[in-house]
Parts: structure tokens; sequence; C-alpha cells
């Protein structure tokens, strides 16, 4: 643009764009600078204002938008690939010796959560299973992270969850359990998907 | 029924353990990420683009890459952010196919008044009025704002992000700020 050029040199935008380096590189503006004209200190104040305005202005924006329908959520939701978490394949004995049958290592991820999540006051977080699945009679540890809300006494229910998730896959799988490891990682509750730290 | 109330402790979760379960498999904790933060995406794609048309798929197509990255993610408390960063890579996508199709003068054209979509004749609220001033400003000189204030991004990430070099992003943010500065005025 060729008026790029003057504009540079204007003294007006020479200082705003100096106090908004500054900004940008977190620092301060010296006082000197402030002190100059009571114009750097109020164009310093808007700048500070602006920023602050512009976190504000998304949320703003997102809670003006009129309700929608779901369909936005399950176009997302049916495109995504979700074979890409299958995981290993686990051997399960066929009753004819034609046949293969196996599990996904993601179902029985599936699986581990839904016992889990079955014992109140708890929540799944990440499973992992250790061992080579692939080979049947392989001794498996399974490591789950769980958070425990609403007070529920933690010793308790990581006992619950253990069994619970033993039963699950003593039920549907034919892995061997070496152990059941339970970490509870996070006992804090959100609400409206602000962080508790943010 | 214990599945409501998974579904109830579900919405509830924070984000780390939700992506923590997203990236084990678990569909339905994405599907809370996608309601939590999908509006947010949604609207920073709509103020990058200046138009509402292409912000649904900017945002689908964030979610559909945040699912297949999600498990190379370190710090999976940090999900939001990360899906902003990816929400703006991929309307800057869209910025750049768009300039690819139009001649340059165009591409940093002021956008005229009628055609913003935060126009308001009188701004009733301080975020009327920030949005009508942005609404005003030329597209690259609302881009480099929006990435370096919503954003957070560096000088050199915008003019990475953005292909122009980093001198002309600092102009391009000073002649932004300018104008805010002109005409917020009022609202000192």
């Amino acid at each position: 643009m060729t008026t790029s050029n003057t504009e540079a040199h204007d003294e007006s935008e020479d200082i705003i764009a100096d106090l908004g380096e500054y900004l940008d590189r977190g620092e301060r503006p010296p006082q000197e600078l402030l002190d100059r004209s009571p114009a750097h200190q109020l164009a310093l104040e808007s700048l500070l204002r602006f920023r602050a305005m512009a976190g504000g202005l998304l949320q703003a924006d997102a809670d003006a938008e009129p309700a929608r329908d779901d369909s936005w959520v399950s176009r997302i939701l049916t495109n995504i690939h979700i074979e890409a978490r299958a995981g290993r394949s686990i051997p399960l004995t066929s009753p004819t010796p034609n046949a293969e049958f196996s599990i996904t290592e993601g179902a029985v991820r599936g699986l581990i959560r839904a016992a889990g999540d079955s014992v109140p006051g708890a929540l799944i977080g990440r499973c992992r299973l250790d061992g080579d699945v692939t080979v049947p009679g392989t001794p498996i540890t399974v490591a789950v992270e769980a958070g425990v809300y609403w007070g529920e006494p933690i010793p308790a229910a990581a006992q619950r969850i253990r069994e619970d998730i033993a039963g699950a896959l003593r039920r549907h799988t034919e892995l061997t359990l070496a152990a059941i490891d339970v970490t509870v990682t996070d006992v804090t509750l959100v609400r409206d998907g602000q962080e508790p730290d943010q | 029924m214990t599945q409501s109330h998974n579904n109830l402790r579900l919405f509830e979760a924070p984000d780390g353990v939700l992506a923590g379960r997203a990236v084990d498999g678990d569909v339905r904790s994405f599907e809370v990420l996608v309601r939590r933060h999908g509006p947010l995406m949604r609207a920073y794609a709509t103020r990058v683009l200046g138009a509402t048309s292409e912000s649904d798929d900017v945002v689908q197509e964030a979610f559909i890459t945040a699912w297949d990255q999600l498990p190379t993610l370190k710090d999976l408390g940090a999900v939001k952010s990360w899906l902003m960063r990816i929400t703006s890579h991929k309307a800057i996508d869209r910025i750049r196919a768009r300039r690819d199709h139009a001649p340059l003068d165009d591409w940093d054209a002021e956008a005229p008044a009628s055609d913003t979509p935060h126009h308001r004749v009188e701004a009733e609220s301080q975020w009327d009025k920030i949005s009508d001033v942005l609404g005003r400003l030329s597209e690259t000189q609302r881009q480099c704002w929006l990435l370096r204030e919503m954003g957070g991004y560096s000088y050199d990430d915008i003019a990475e992000e953005l292909k122009i070099p980093p001198s002309t992003v600092r102009g391009h943010l000073a002649r932004a700020r300018r104008k805010l500065v002109e005409e917020m005025e009022e609202w000192r």
C-alpha cells in the first residue's frame, strides 16, 4: 500500500506501535516514555483494555450464538477416524477350527471404562494394557487412572473399580490378568467446562 | 440409570480426563470436548474469516485433525489452547486459499462497512463497538490483531502463518491498534 510509508512516520502511530511492542514482549514500557505525554499513558491504557477485551470477545460471540440443533456435532463424530484407535488385536478361542475370533484392544479399553465408570463416584481416565495381548496366556497388567468424586472414600472406590474391571474382563475376554493397577489421579469436578486452575 | 449418570459425570469431567479417554478411543468423551469447545472455536474462525459460512467447516476440520493427532499431545490438560491453535491453522489455510484466487489488491482492501458482519449503526455495547471497528480493519490487519491478541502468536509465528514478512506484521498490528485506539476513545 502506498500510504504505509507516510503512516509509519506518523507520531501517534509510532507511540502506539512502540507501546504495543513492549506489551508483546511482555515488558512494561519505560516510565520515562509514559511521562512524556498524557496521551502516551492513555494509549497504554487503551492497548491493555483491548487485550483484555480480546479474550472476552470470543466468549461473548459464542454466548450470542442462537441455540443450534445437534447436526454440527453429529457431522463431526461421523467423520472422525474411529478405527484409528482400534489398537492391537486380542485373540479369542474359536469354537470351530476354521474360524478365528478376536477383540480389539480399543474394545477392551471400552469394557474397562464402562466397568470402572459404573462404580459410584468414579470416572475412568486413561487405561493401558501392559504385556503382549496378542499371545494367549501372556500375563497382562491393566493400568487405569480414575477420578473419584463426591466424597467417596478413595481406597474403597479403588477396590471396587479393581473388582468390577476384573469381573468384566473375565466375562468378556480370555486375558490372563496379572494385576489391575488403579491410580487415582483427579478428584476435581469442573462446571461449565472451566478447568479449576484457570 | 447409570448411563445418564455417567453422561452427566463426563460433562463435568476436566479436559485432561476427557482428552485421555478420547486418546483411548472413547467417542463420547470426545463429543463432550466438541460441545465444550466447539462454540469458541467457531467464534474464533468467524472472527478470523470474517464470514460465518465457512466457520462450521473449519471447526469440523479442526476436530477431525484433533482426533487424529490427540495421541501426540503431551499435555492433555492443555487441549483447549491446542484446539484453538488447530482452528487457527485451518482458518488461515482457507484465507491463503482465498488469497491465491484473488488479486493482492483485493486481499488487503478495507472491508466496506456495509459488508461487515458485525456492523452496527449504533453500537450498543463495548462488544458491538469493538466488533464494528475490527470489521472495518483490512483483512490482514484484523488477522494479525486476532492472532496476536486472541491466539497469543508471536510476530514470527504470525508471519509464518500468513506468509508475510515479520516487518509487515509489525506494521499491520500498529495500524490495527491505532484504529482501535482512535475509534474506541469514547469507551475509556
